[in-house]
């Protein structure tokens, strides 16, 4: 097997935004944009964010910071768990309200 | 009329039957084990699947890497990927802090090695950058998508593109940890559940229990 396969231009390049402080920057606006949608949970959420989650136009800035600060596929995944989460929590809450559950 | 139809070939389909019973009940007796009679190899040996096996990979100075530069050493090893959102750095901050642990509190050297199941992206250089801000001693393997692969067979790792637009995509996988022993052998297999404390104290165990038995 020969490293010359190796030795292409492509190997040097590093993608720092999975590195220690693209992630905690990652981190910290999407803490910051979930916190967002906890305060104005009482709004009515307009915009569409990715994978079917609505947030209210109040959380558009931080919205933009966080994408801004994550990778495409990142935000989906967190966006789907915070979906998950979520609806869990209504499942439990809800269990006055609801009938025959 | 009718009744006659139905008596009359009973006889031979009574003997028939009552044939196959005898023949069905000689045959489970022939196949019991009796009680007492076969060897029974204990709860505690491993009656699994063998797992692992030879590989040749690449590691983050470029240089080409296979299984027997690792034996005789205690190993732990970590399927993942530098570009996982959550639960790759996580995995491999306890791995650090489990190999820390054993090192400072029990002078045991175990040697952690992370094989990543995203060889296109993760680059030699890619896995040193991403590696050493956990913990220099971190072995980090690559190399051919096609020897990766057959590793993660080998270790029956299930790993998976998803989420894929362009160059962008996660790798949905286990996070399993394997710890080898210094034969490359799989002695046992970690999930996301253990955090550092309780992953060091297994680990420990198996070195222990290993001492013992060599």
């Amino acid at each position: 097997m020969s490293l010359e396969a190796y030795a292409s231009a492509k190997q040097d390049e590093i993608h720092t935004d999975v590195l220690l402080q693209a992630r905690q920057a990652c981190y910290k606006a999407r803490d910051a944009f979930y916190s967002c949608l906890e305060k104005h949970s009482d709004k009515k959420p307009t915009e569409i964010g990715s994978v079917g989650l609505l947030y209210p136009t109040e959380c558009k800035p931080s919205r933009e910071d966080y994408v801004k600060n994550c990778r495409v596929s990142w935000v989906k995944h967190f966006d789907r768990q915070y979906c998950k989460t979520k609806r869990t929590q209504r499942l439990l809450d809800d269990k006055e309200t609801r009938r025959g559950v | 009329m009718l009744k006659h139809r139905l008596l009359a070939p009973r006889p031979p389909i009574l003997l028939g039957f009552g044939g196959l019973l005898a023949f069905l009940h000689y045959n489970d007796e022939r196949r019991a084990v009796k009680i007492g009679k076969d060897s029974y190899t204990g709860s505690d040996t491993a009656v699994a699947p063998i797992i692992g096996g030879p590989f040749t990979l690449v590691n983050s100075e470029n240089q080409i890497v296979n299984e027997q530069d690792f034996l005789g050493n205690w190993v732990l090893l970590y399927f993942g990927y530098t570009s996982s959102p959550d639960i790759g750095p996580d995995q491999v901050r306890i791995m650090a802090k489990v190999i820390d642990t054993l090192e400072a509190k029990k002078n045991l050297k175990v040697l952690p090695v992370f094989v990543t199941i995203d060889p296109q992206r993760d680059t030699p250089a890619q896995l040193r950058a991403y590696l050493k801000e956990f913990d220099p001693r971190i072995v980090g393997l690559g190399g051919l998508v096609s020897a990766v692969r057959q590793m993660a067979q080998e270790y029956r790792v299930y790993f998976k593109k998803v989420e894929e637009e362009g160059d962008d995509y996660l790798v949905e996988s286990s996070h399993s940890m394997y710890l080898i022993d210094p034969k490359m052998k799989v002695v046992r297999c970690f999930g996301v559940e253990y955090n550092a404390e309780q992953l060091s104290k297994e680990i420990l165990k198996e070195l222990k229990k290993h001492q013992v038995n060599a």
